[in-house]
C-alpha cells in the first residue's frame, strides 16, 4: 500500500486519438489530469468524447499522439511489456470469448503476468486468486461457468480478475453498463471499497452520473473543450458538469447535483397534506408542467385516510376526490 | 486453473483415455480387410510370421494404425487452435478451407508437378514436396482467413470466406483434372476419399516429424492459448505479443492440418469435433489439459474410424471420409444446436 494521493496516473500535455500512416484523428487534445493512490476516479463525458480512447491509451492499448503519460512516476513508453501488466490492469467492455470457462480459471488468468511459461499456479498464486475472489464476493461461484451467472456476477469475475494481477492501478471501462440499479451501486461500492481497504488507485468510465458524482474521489470530466479533474463537488460548484451535458431537455439542479428534465411551465398549483405523498405530488405536478404556489387558485390537498391516500382537488367551488395520482393527473392533463 | 480441482481425477481420465486408444491401436492392427489369425499377427509383428502375414502386418497394418494415430492427434490439435485463435466453435481445418487450401497444394504436386519430374511413389522427394506444397497451400488460405478476419468483427464473415475460398479452389482443383491424364487423375481422386493405408515407412517419417513439430510449437503457446479465452483486449493487457502469437499458431494449424492432408487426403470433421469431444471429457477449458486431451482422443477416435471402414466390408474397404463423416457430423450438429438451446434459456 502506497501513501493515499501519491499520483499514480498522470498525462500531461496529451493529445489522444488515432494515427496511421495516411492520417491521423486527433480525438482530444492538452489532457492533463492525474489519480492517486487510494483514489476512486470516475471519467464521465458524453457520448464519442473520448473516454475509452483515453482510458486505451493510458494502458497502452494505443499509443499517444502527442504528450506524456506516467504510471508510477515512470514514462509510460520506457515501461517494457513484461512489467506494464504488474503496474496496470484492464477491464474493457469486450465479451469473454469462452463463456464456457469458470469464474475460478478466468480470475486465475489475473495471474498471467506472474505465472511461468506453461502458466503453473503456484501456492503464493492461488493465494491471490482466493483473496481476489474473496475481496469481491466470488469466492461461492469460484465453479460456476461465466455463462451461467449474472451480469453482475461476471462483472465482479472481471474485478477480481484485476485484483488477482496484483496492480496498483485498476483501469475499467464502463464496469457498470447493462447492470441494473442495485448492481451498478454493488459494484461502484465494491471499487470504492478496493481504494480504501486496499489503496488502490481504480479508474472507471461511466455514464451513471448519479452514483460516480456522489461516490467518485475524483472526477475526469471530458468536455468539448479537453477534460476538467476535480472532486465532483468541485464540477459543481464551477459550473462544469452542468455545461458539459448542456442540453435544452435537461436541467441541472446544482443544489442536489441531480440532472431533471426541462418541462414547459404551466400555471402554479397550490399543495398541502401529508408526507411522503405531498413530495410525490409535487413530482407528479412538475411532470405535467405544473408547479407548486402556495397562492394559486387551484389547491390540492392530500390526506391519508382509512382505505389509503385521498387526493381533494378545489378549483373554485368545484371540489373533486382522488383515489390515485394517475387519475387526478388524467385530470389535470385535460384541462 | 485446473491446479484446485482434484488432479486424481484428471489423471485417471487421462489414463482411461490411452489405454482406449491402445486397445483401439491393438484391434486395428488385428483386424483388416484379409483376416489373419491374432497369433499370426504377432508372430508377424515380431518376425516370425508367415511372409505373407508379416508383409500384411508390418507393410499396411502397423503404418496405417501409426498414421491414424498422427494424423488423428494432429488434425485434432489443428482444430483446437483454431478454434481458440478465432473464437469459434465451429472453426477447423475443412471448415474454413485449411484443408482445400492443402490439397491445391497436394493436387499441383500430384496433377502437374509430378509428371515433369517423374517421382515414383515411394520417393522421400515426394513425400516431402507433397507436404511442403501441403503446407504452402494450407498457410495460404490460413493467412487470407486471418487477414479478413482483422479487418471483419463479424465471425460468421470469415466463415463464409472460407466456404467461397473453399469452392474457389475446387473449382481450380476440377479445372486442372480437366486437364491431366487418367492415371494422375485415378490418384488425386482417391487421395481425396482419405487413406490411411496408402502410407510408406518412409512418408510416415516424415509425417510423424512434421505432426511432432506442429504439437511442439502448439504447446508452446498454452499459457497464449488460456489468455486468448478472455479475448484479445484482455491479453494484450498482459502481455501476451498478439501479433506473433497469430502467426505462430497459424503456423502450427497449418503446418498440422497440413500434413495430414498432404498423405491421408482431407479426413473430413476430426478437426472440428474432436475438440468439442475433449471437452466433454475433461470439463474444462484450460489448454494444458485440453491439448494433450484433445491430442489422445483424436488418436482413438481416428483409429476407431479405420476400424469400422475395415472390419464390416470382408475384403472391401469403405474411404475413411465417410465414416468420420458419419462421427463427426452429430457433433457439429450438437454444437450449433446445444449452443442456441443454451442461450435460449439462460
Amino acid at each position: 500500500m502506497r501513501e493515499k494521493g501519491a499520483a499514480l496516473a498522470e498525462t500531461a500535455d496529451l493529445t489522444i486519438g488515432y494515427s496511421s500512416r495516411r492520417r491521423c484523428v486527433r480525438v482530444m487534445e492538452h489532457l492533463s489530469v492525474s489519480a492517486g493512490a487510494g483514489e476512486l476516479v470516475a471519467l464521465i463525458g458524453r457520448n464519442g468524447a473520448g473516454k475509452s480512447t483515453l482510458l486505451r491509451t493510458l494502458v497502452s492499448l494505443q499509443p499517444p499522439i502527442e504528450g506524456t503519460i506516467r504510471l508510477n512516476g515512470r514514462d509510460l513508453q520506457t515501461i517494457g511489456s513484461t512489467l506494464l501488466p504488474r503496474i496496470v490492469s484492464f477491464t474493457s467492455t469486450e465479451p469473454v470469448a469462452e463463456r464456457n470457462i469458470t469464474v475460478r480459471e478466468a480470475v486465475s488468468l489475473g495471474r498471467f503476468p506472474y505465472t511461468n511459461w506453461i502458466g503453473t499456479m503456484t501456492a503464493a498464486d492461488r493465494r491471490a486468486v482466493d483473496l481476489a475472489l474473496e475481496d469481491t464476493g466470488m469466492l461461492a461461484f469460484a465453479g460456476r461457468r461465466l455463462d451461467s451467472i449474472s451480469d453482475g456476477e461476471r462483472q465482479r469475475t472481471l474485478i477480481a480478475r484485476s485484483l488477482a494481477q496484483d496492480t496498483d492501478l485498476l483501469v475499467m471501462d464502463e464496469p457498470t453498463a447493462f447492470l441494473d440499479l442495485p448492481s451498478r451501486y454493488s459494484i461502484v461500492s465494491l471499487l470504492r471499497k478496493l481504494t480504501r481497504e486496499k489503496g488502490k488507485c481504480v479508474v472507471y468510465s461511466t455514464h451513471d452520473l448519479d452514483t460516480a458524482l456522489n461516490e467518485a474521489d475524483r472526477i475526469w470530466l471530458m468536455h468539448g473543450d479537453g477534460i476538467t479533474e476535480g472532486a465532483p463537488e468541485d464540477l459543481i460548484l464551477s459550473g462544469t458538469i452542468a455545461h458539459a451535458f448542456e442540453s435544452p431537455l435537461l436541467s441541472f439542479s446544482s443544489k442536489e447535483g441531480t440532472f431533471s428534465f426541462v418541462r414547459g411551465k404551466r400555471s402554479g398549483i397550490a399543495l398541502e397534506g401529508d408526507p411522503p405523498a405531498l413530495s410525490l405530488t409535487e413530482k407528479a405536478l412538475g411532470r405535467c408542467g405544473y408547479t407548486v404556489d402556495q397562492k394559486a387558485s387551484v389547491k390540492i390537498m392530500v390526506k391519508r385516510e382509512k382505505e389509503g391516500w385521498q387526493w381533494t382537488l378545489t378549483e373554485g367551488s368545484e371540489i373533486r376526490c382522488y383515489y390515485t395520482l394517475y387519475d387526478l393527473m388524467v385530470h389535470l392533463s385535460e384541462e | 486453473m485446473r491446479d484446485r480441482l482434484p488432479s486424481l481425477k484428471l489423471s485417471l481420465t487421462m489414463t482411461g483415455l490411452l489405454l482406449v486408444t491402445l486397445l483401439l491401436f491393438c484391434a486395428d492392427i488385428l483386424f483388416g480387410g484379409t483376416p489373419i489369425e491374432a497369433a499370426d499377427v504377432v508372430r508377424a509383428l515380431f518376425g516370425a510370421g508367415s511372409p505373407e502375414s508379416e508383409i500384411i502386418v508390418m507393410e499396411f497394418r502397423l503404418p496405417r494404425a501409426l498414421t491414424a494415430v498422427i494424423a488423428g492427434a494432429a488434425l485434432s490439435v489443428s482444430g483446437l487452435l483454431m478454434q481458440t485463435l478465432f473464437r469459434n466453435p465451429l472453426a477447423g481445418p475443412d471448415v474454413l478451407g485449411i484443408s482445400s487450401g492443402a490439397g491445391l497444394g497436394v493436387a499441383l504436386t500430384v496433377l502437374t508437378l509430378s509428371p515433369l519430374f517423374a517421382f515414383s511413389a515411394d520417393s522421400p522427394l515426394q513425400g516431402w514436396s507433397m507436404i511442403l506444397a501441403a503446407w504452402a497451400g494450407a498457410g495460404m488460405v490460413m493467412v487470407i482467413i486471418m487477414a479478413v478476419s482483422s479487418r471483419m468483427r463479424d465471425i460468421m464473415t470469415v466463415l463464409i470466406v472460407g466456404l467461397m475460398l473453399a469452392s474457389a479452389i475446387s473449382a481450380v482443383v476440377s479445372l486442372m483434372q480437366y486437364f491431366s491424364n487418367e492415371a494422375m487423375l485415378r490418384t488425386y481422386v482417391i487421395w481425396t476419399m482419405g487413406n490411411l493405408g496408402n502410407i510408406s515407412w518412409q512418408q510416415l517419417r516424415a509425417l510423424t516429424i512434421a505432426a511432432l513439430a506442429g504439437m511442439m510449437l502448439a504447446f508452446v503457446m498454452v499459457k497464449s492459448l488460456n489468455a486468448m479465452l478472455m479475448g484479445d483486449t484482455f491479453s494484450r493487457t498482459v502481455g501476451v505479443p498478439m501479433r506473433s502469437t497469430r502467426l505462430i499458431l497459424l503456423a502450427a494449424a497449418s503446418i498440422l492440418a497440413g500434413s495430414v492432408t498432404a498423405f491421408c487426403g482431407p479426413l473430413a470433421f476430426i478437426g472440428v469435433a474432436v475438440p468439442h469431444v475433449a471437452r466433454l471429457f475433461f470439463r474444462t477449458t484450460d489448454h494444458r489439459t485440453l491439448m494433450p486431451g484433445t491430442a489422445i482422443c483424436g488418436a482413438a477416435i481416428l483409429l476407431a474410424s479405420d476400424l469400422i471402414s475395415t472390419v464390416p466390408g470382408g475384403g472391401h474397404i469403405i474411404p475413411v471420409n465417410t465414416v468420420t463423416s458419419l462421427i463427426g457430423i452429430p457433433v457439429v450438429l450438437w454444437i450449433i444446436l446445444g449452443k442456441n438451446a443454451m442461450g435460449g434459456r439462460r
